[in-house]
């Protein structure tokens, strides 16, 4: 029994254990049980890594055949390697850590050994995900964690707006997923296969390969590519496919922290990264990646600055950083890309659930205007915030400053109109996170209390077995930027270190943009944090006038580019309507008249008929023998 | 000839105008007399035709016993009082013309078989049991009977008998409350239950439980 | 038609056969006529088997006649009986009155 098995069915038995066998066991038990078993994973992760890290461990599992059917041959496997072995770290950590923190969250819910279920089997599903060998297994992975994903966000269920939530949140993904699943078939059409190593080392072959699609003659490869980054979108809630990830916000916090932050949307970076041998043979597909990229980052930024919930600035700031990672992606600096993926997880997950702290300090509160002026009574929350978000904001020497700075170099890199014109947008969208980040920080923890329910003095901190998760990740915010630079993005080791599961068709420059350049972002970022003081806290008729000012900007951006009013316009009302009426005439007055109601309502008319054939009369009875002989005699005669 | 023809027309007429009347008749004691006649016009005809021992037979066991069965029943059941005639059902008589065309029907293709049917050309070889012309009809009946057809005959009287406790277990009543002596108990009745000791208070008495 | 034959005998049987047949159904009096009918039925049969056995000189209509008239007899005697129980139970013989078979 190898490690990689305990790695990834732990969490699938938990979630058997406290799923069917929470009633029995008890809360307290399935609790710890899930908790464990995600630690124990984690830790086992921990070591693959290092393996890997330090003999280059490689390692391709296959524990079964799952599909042998003509050319299709697909098993179910554990790849090993460095990019899978990177995302399980991340995977088990943030999750054997928001298990425990939900301990303490979830304490007062009767439902805990559910939701404990639910998390497990969605570490599960995203680690089939990570450690699949060929398409399919992804794709069955990528569904598992949408299923797991509706589970939650929906766990309140009886809450309207939740099952809402849950189900805008799958559909969305659904859309991105019928991209994704074109492009499996596009590579099975092509290729015969659907297993990585033999996809990667076909496409040079067929570069040059054109393809109708809808009547349009495409490069095949541009093709395969657009269609998989449209699942990549959907997951990852990238511009047009986003207006999921803030009413995700319904489900409890500690979703949000594992499957908002840190996992479920990270799985379109991975997917665009596991599949860089084919990107990088479409230029077509990279630029549109980074357009798409720099547009969500500029986007969700913008529409952060006006929020008030606090878990959807924290959202939006994800969908920005998301953004970031694809831009990464787009000018070819996958590694970067992977970086900021491992940085982002550990301090956006510390916000989440730090904010999960706040909001449990206040009684379920998550307006910011109704918060304010706890510093002093929140502190190890306090303090843990504005690690997270000093690391988030790229403040010098967190792990943020290191990834995010990265991909801006990068970007200014490339040297072209496109590369000048993204790395201003990126320098852009930092400042607007730093602006939006520290008045999340200043308005939830300083100027006054704003507060109309509650007490001051009732403000207490939350239990230890919240703050000790904080704790872990606060410690990764600030030194897993330092600490694994040069692993993941220093110039020869990283080479090694990422081995053959990141392609680069050219090696990435090794060029330092001037000093100036570098110096720009940092310095932005550390202004910024005595300017958001001043306008949060101490002059807050200035932002008010600045509103005031610019009613029409405040509300668009409020109300998130009308990006949801759009999407009901055009393609909600129509389907709806659609919907509806192929359910009422066609489902119900046509397949179902045709099918099981119709056949029983006449089978019941057939029998009713045929009772009165029963009258209890025997000379009835009788007389229909007597018919009968007497036909049987007429054909005997005949004949 | 003419003789037999007289005879036989005058039997079958008045066994087929006694059947309707069977049928017909309101009032059902008539319907059991009409039997009746039936009956024995037609045990006229088998004496007739030669068959005179299934004749006295059919007198015997169906005037004797059937009819009078069905006689002893009608009086019974107080049926003489429920006179109700054909036409007074719910459906009036749209039954009728149905039922009468199916009889047709069915007496038709009666006919066309007896007419159109063609007998064996050797019918009359293929005799199983001849009737001889020495012996009388109920000595050749018992020659045959008692002796090839046995287990026929004691079978039949099985039948009987089965139906003779049929018909008594089927509406034999058993009166609830009777007293009656079981000889049984009587002799297997224990001292210790029989006798029971008891010192009785003066001016007291004794209960006693039956 | 003065000259007797087998035909005529069978014809006997088939008119008293019919009559008996239509008094199956035909009537609305009483269970008790529906016995009689079939006790006309066997008649017919009875007639039949006789009629031919002595036109072929075959002794064995008459023992199959003997026969039916057994089984005749007892019929009716255990009709009889199931009649009368159920007129105890339920009080009325009137064929519409039955109809405890319904469906």
């Amino acid at each position: 029994m190898e490690l990689e098995y305990f790695i990834l069915f732990l969490p699938l038995l938990a979630a058997f254990i406290s799923g069917f066998l929470g009633k029995f066991i008890g809360h307290r038990s399935s609790e710890i049980i899930t908790s464990l078993f995600t630690s124990v994973s984690a830790i086992l992760s921990i070591l693959v890594f290092y393996k890997v890290m330090d003999q280059s461990y490689e390692n391709n599992i296959i524990i079964s055949t799952w599909l042998n059917s003509g050319s299709l041959n697909v098993n179910w496997s554990i790849k090993i390697d460095a990019l899978s072995s990177v995302m399980l770290v991340v995977v088990t950590l943030i999750s054997a850590l928001v298990h425990i923190y939900s301990i303490g969250y979830m304490s007062h819910d009767p439902h805990r050994s559910r939701f404990m279920a639910y998390l497990s089997l969605f570490t599960f599903s995203m680690l089939t995900l990570v450690t699949s060998d060929n398409f399919l297994q992804l794709f069955f992975g990528w569904e598992g964690v949408g299923l797991c994903s509706y589970f939650l966000i929906g766990f309140w269920f009886k809450k309207e707006s939740a099952n809402a939530a849950a189900i805008k949140a799958f559909i969305v993904n659904r859309v991105g997923d019928f991209g994704f699943a074109l492009g499996i078939f596009l590579i099975f059409y092509l290729f015969g296969t659907i297993n990585y190593e033999e996809v990667f080392q076909k496409i040079p072959q067929i570069s040059n390969k054109e393809i109708v699609f809808l009547g349009i003659h495409l490069n095949a490869i541009n093709l395969i590519c657009i269609l998989l980054f449209i699942g990549a979108m959907g997951k990852s809630a990238q511009i047009l496919l986003h207006t999921w990830l803030p009413d995700a916000m319904e489900g409890p916090t500690p979703v949000s922290a594992l499957i908002h932050a840190a996992t479920m949307v990270t799985a379109g970076v991975f997917l665009v990264v596991r599949c860089s041998p084919i990107y990088e043979y479409s230029q077509l597909a990279l630029s549109l990646i980074t357009i798409v990229g720099m547009t969500t980052a500029l986007f969700a930024a913008s529409v952060a600055l006006a929020q008030n919930d606090i878990k959807k600035i924290i959202a939006y700031s994800t969908c920005s950083q998301l953004g970031y990672m694809f831009f990464a992606v787009g000018v070819g600096a996958y590694n970067v890309a992977m970086f900021h993926l491992f940085t982002h997880a550990f301090f956006k997950a510390l916000l989440f659930l730090g904010s999960g702290s706040v909001i449990h300090s206040f009684k379920d509160e998550q307006d910011i205007n109704q918060m304010g002026g706890v510093w002093k009574r929140l502190p190890y929350t306090y303090i843990l915030m504005v690690i997270g978000t000093l690391a988030l904001t790229g403040f010098p020497f967190l792990s943020g400053f290191y990834s995010k700075d990265a991909i801006i170099e990068f970007a200014y890199l490339r040297g072209s109109t496109t590369g000048y014109y993204a790395a201003t947008i990126g320098i852009f969208t930092a400042l607007l996170t730093s602006i939006y980040s520290w008045r999340l920080i200043f308005k939830t923890f300083h100027g006054s209390y704003n507060n109309k329910k509650l007490d001051i003095k009732s403000m207490h901190d939350s239990p230890m077995v919240m703050i000790l998760p904080l704790l872990i990740l606060a410690i990764g915010a600030i030194g897993a930027g330092y600490l694994f630079k040069d692993l993941f993005i220093g110039h020869n080791i990283s080479y090694e270190f990422w081995g053959s599961s990141i392609k680069f068709l050219k090696p990435l420059s090794q060029d330092h943009p001037p000093t100036w350049f570098i110096f720009l972002t940092p310095v932005l970022v550390v202004i910024s944090i005595p300017f958001s003081f001043y306008l949060f806290v101490k002059n807050k008729n200035l932002v008010e006038q600045i509103v005031e000012g610019n009613k029409s900007l405040y509300l668009f951006l409020k109300n998130k580019w009308y990006f949801d009013e759009l999407y009901e316009f055009i393609f909600v009302k129509s389907l709806k309507k659609a919907g509806h009426y192929l359910w009422k005439k066609i489902d119900i007055g046509f397949i179902d008249r045709f099918g099981p109601d119709g056949i029983s309502k006449l089978i019941k008319i057939l029998s009713l008929k045929a009772v009165k054939f029963q009258s209890g009369y025997i000379y009835q009875y009788a007389f229909v023998m007597l018919i009968g002989f007497s036909i049987l005699l007429t054909f005997l005669i005949i004949k | 000839m003419i003789v037999h023809a007289i005879f036989f027309y005058t039997f079958s007429l008045i066994a087929v105008v006694s059947a309707i009347m069977v049928t017909v008749s309101r009032n059902t004691v008539h319907s059991v007399f009409f039997l009746i006649l039936d009956f024995i016009s037609i045990s006229c005809l088998f004496i007739m035709i030669g068959a005179e021992f299934l004749g006295m037979i059919m007198l015997i066991v169906y005037v004797g016993a059937v009819a009078v069965l069905f006689l002893f029943v009608v009086m019974m059941l107080n049926v003489v009082q429920q006179k109700n005639t054909l036409f007074e059902s719910v459906s009036d008589g749209k039954h009728i013309p149905i039922g009468l065309l199916i009889s047709l029907v069915i007496f038709f293709e009666l006919i066309i078989v007896i007419g159109g049917w063609k007998y064996k050309p050797d019918l009359l070889n293929s005799i199983s049991l001849n009737i001889s012309s020495e012996l009388t009809n109920t000595h050749s009946l018992g020659y045959v009977l008692y002796t090839d057809y046995i287990h026929l005959f004691q079978l039949s009287g099985i039948i009987l008998l089965v139906a003779m406790v049929g018909a008594i277990v089927l509406t034999f009543r058993k009166r609830s409350g009777l007293k009656r002596q079981s000889y049984f108990k009587q002799i297997s009745r224990e001292k210790v239950e029989g006798v029971d000791l008891v010192t009785v208070d003066s001016k007291k008495g004794v209960k006693i439980d039956v | 038609m003065f000259e007797i034959g087998l035909g005529h005998y069978l014809t006997l049987a088939a008119i008293i056969f019919s009559i008996g047949l239509a008094g199956v159904f035909l009537n609305r009096k009483n269970i008790i006529v529906i016995l009689m009918s079939i006790e006309l039925i066997l008649l017919a049969v009875n007639i039949n088997l006789v009629s031919f056995s002595i036109f072929i000189n075959d002794l064995t209509g008459q023992i199959f006649t003997l026969f039916i008239l057994t089984v005749a007899a007892a019929e009716a005697a255990i009709g009889l009986a199931i009649i009368v129980v159920y007129y105890r139970n339920s009080g009325t013989i009137r064929v519409e009155e039955i109809d405890q078979l319904k469906g």
